[in-house]
């Protein structure tokens, strides 16, 4: 774990940035059931699963139309 | 003072003149009925009111100021409720009208007492919620409130009530009248019942102008027409009554349903062909389950106007 | 041009509570991150994919390398990822019909185009310049004292290319109602200098150029001098665009 010990500035922001999207993203999908396409189940395996892209394509395309 | 002015007021769509010469004025204090079939026009003329839609011709204005295309200078005078009002989902009904004072220029204080007592009046006072979540009932409640917000002396409403369930409806049309006093109503509906219910002038808009414009009561007394409604408890009663009204020299028209017998009598001294038809029922030993006196309907007024 | 101010506010409000902001800061820090992170890291990378046997002699990495991924980053997904995200600024109001209420209250149709404009702006501004922080931090720790020549005047550059693609993305969704054609329209746009650029001489004066010749001014292969003719246009577009998209705006029927 050499690299993780030398980069753990790098690592622990990636880290942190990534999980505050997903959880972001999460607790909005569990929120608001409401979803232009997909369903809760399939979000939430997009947006945990999916770093950083996933939310993404949550917020921007697949989350509900009001709001 | 006349709150708006239409004059010669022309529109074309493609081959249709759908405003065709429409002169219309509103006066302050009204709560005016703008009535039409769909498709009328009721929508494209308030939409040139507001500034929203050109028109070929004619001029419009308002709180005598005129109304030109693009520009929204006389919009600081109208409050307007769109028929499906759309507002942003993510703020809740204080952000909006906060947003909505700040744009027309009130002043941060006052935009704070108008929202606390308008949110009241509609009902949202206590909602902390976004719009997103917002019914469609409370959606045209904040529609009112918004609209109210600037105090204007015109508050245009496009078939306020059309989508709500009778609770609402009748809430909605409590807050229009409520508003008379402060404001002129002008909203356009074809639920003719609400017309009736608070409306003191109407219009009838039907081929590109009105064919129909006055005060209510004006509008009934010109279409009176001396009539009465019977129901009998059967049909062979009400049968025996027709024949013998048919001879009756006052009857004009006798028209039997079933248990239901409709007279329309030729002169206008109501009071002697009534009271014929009193003898007539006493003579022939006859007791009606409802006698009343023909009122004419603005139902019945429309019908006329568009045929 | 009543309103601007408040509309502004509402703008931004509307780019946090869509979760907008929270997006473009968070990818761009994670641009910012990676340009110096696989600057550094790319000699490894590339000798653990090679077959057994096989060395690879690999420069060492300078900051150069990292700016270049950074310029890479921002120029291409980020740049994208942001007018994507804006796609809808314009258009979802028309269709929706939410503009039409604040348009009969006074909102000046100028307003609206200045504030949709200003808010864009302010929110690449902002997303850019994390990167550009992220970078400049993560490149001083990793390769320290080293800071390529014409850095601030390179990455200034790109700023404004990406100012003026907002521009021209505003004005091509006052003249399409969708924001997918809009979209389209931009990108055909883009083609189009890209595919014009091939002649020198538009190349003197392409704004394309302010996001292409990036990492060339680093490296010097390119002179600052060169670059001037097309800020000036790119400066000049700006104006006009704005024009444009007033006049459009102001035209349209909602």
């Amino acid at each position: 774990m050499e690299i993780l010990a030398q980069y753990w500035l790098f690592i622990l922001p990636l880290f942190v940035i990534q999980l505050a999207l997903a959880l972001t993203a999460l607790v909005h999908v569990l929120r608001h059931p409401h979803y232009r396409f997909g369903t809760k189940g399939l979000w939430i395996i997009i947006v945990l699963l999916l770093n950083t892209i996933g939310p993404i394509v949550y917020f921007v395309f697949g989350r509900g139309e009001e709001e | 003072m006349n709150v708006l002015e239409i004059h010669q007021l022309n529109k074309r769509f493609r081959e249709h003149q759908v405003i065709d010469g429409l002169e219309l004025t509103v006066p302050e204090h009204a709560v005016f009925g703008f009535i039409g079939q769909n498709g009328a026009g009721k929508t494209t003329t308030m939409k040139m009111v507001l500034g929203l839609l050109k028109p070929d011709s004619g001029s419009i204005t308002i709180c005598g100021e005129s109304v030109r295309y693009g520009e929204t200078k006389s919009n600081r005078h109208v409050g307007y409720l769109p028929d499906v009002p759309e507002y942003y989902g993510y703020m809740n009904a204080r952000e909006y009208l906060a947003l909505c004072g700040e744009i027309t220029g009130l002043p941060k204080k006052r935009i704070q007492e108008r929202s606390g007592e308008l949110l009241e009046l509609v009902g949202l006072g206590s909602t902390k919620k976004r719009i997103s979540g917002f019914s469609r009932g409370m959606k045209q409640r904040l529609g009112i409130a918004q609209a109210l917000l600037h105090e204007p002396r015109l508050l245009i409403c496009d078939e306020p009530t059309s989508a709500l369930d009778p609770v609402g409806r009748k809430e909605i049309l409590d807050v229009l009248y409520a508003a008379k006093g402060k404001t002129t109503v002008l909203l356009s509906t074809h639920i003719l019942t609400d017309v009736e219910r608070i409306c003191d002038h109407v219009a009838i808009l039907h081929g590109g102008k009105l064919a129909l414009n006055g005060t209510l009561s004006e509008l009934k007394e010109g279409h009176r027409q001396d009539g009465y409604a019977l129901e009998f408890r059967s049909a062979e009663e009400a049968a025996r009554f027709a024949e013998c009204m048919k001879s009756n020299r006052f009857a004009a028209t006798v028209a039997q349903e079933g248990t239901a017998i409709k007279v329309q009598l030729q002169l206008s001294g109501t009071l002697g062909g009534g009271q014929s038809i009193i003898g007539l029922l006493a003579h022939q030993q006859l007791t009606p389950v409802r006698f009343e006196a023909l009122e004419p309907t603005l139902e019945n007024l429309f019908m006329e106007v568009i045929q | 041009m009543s309103g601007y101010y408040a509309f502004l506010k509402k703008e931004l409000l509307e780019s946090i509570r869509t979760y907008k902001l929270l997006i473009l800061i968070a990818v761009f820090f994670i641009f910012g991150m990676l340009s110096p992170l696989t600057a550094k890291l790319m000699p490894d990378l590339l000798s653990s994919f090679l077959p057994e046997g096989i060395t690879l002699t690999v420069a060492e990495p300078t900051a150069l390398d990292a700016w270049m991924q950074f310029f890479k980053n921002t120029s291409q997904m980020g740049l994208i990822l942001t007018v994507i995200l804006f796609s809808g600024i314009l258009g979802t109001e028309l269709t929706r019909g939410t503009l039409i209420n604040m348009l009969t209250k006074g909102l000046s149709r100028h307003a609206v185009i200045l504030s949709k404009l200003t808010a864009m702006i302010l929110l690449w501004t902002v997303s850019y310049m994390t990167a550009f922080v992220v970078t400049w931090g993560y490149t001083a720790y990793l390769f320290p004292n080293d800071v390529p020549p014409h850095l601030e005047l390179s990455v200034f550059c790109l700023w404004l290319f990406g100012t003026f693609l907002m521009t021209l993305f505003l004005f091509a969704a006052t003249l399409v109602k969708s924001s997918y054609g809009a979209l389209i329209l931009t990108g055909a746009v883009s083609a189009l200098l890209a595919m014009v650029n091939i002649a020198p001489l538009a190349q003197k004066y392409n704004p394309l150029i302010l996001a292409l010749n990036n990492t060339a001014l680093l490296t010097n292969a390119i002179q600052p001098s060169e670059m001037y003719s097309a800020l000036t246009v790119a400066s000049i577009c700006f104006p006009l665009l704005i024009a444009g998209a007033a006049v459009t705006f102001k035209k349209r029927l909602l």
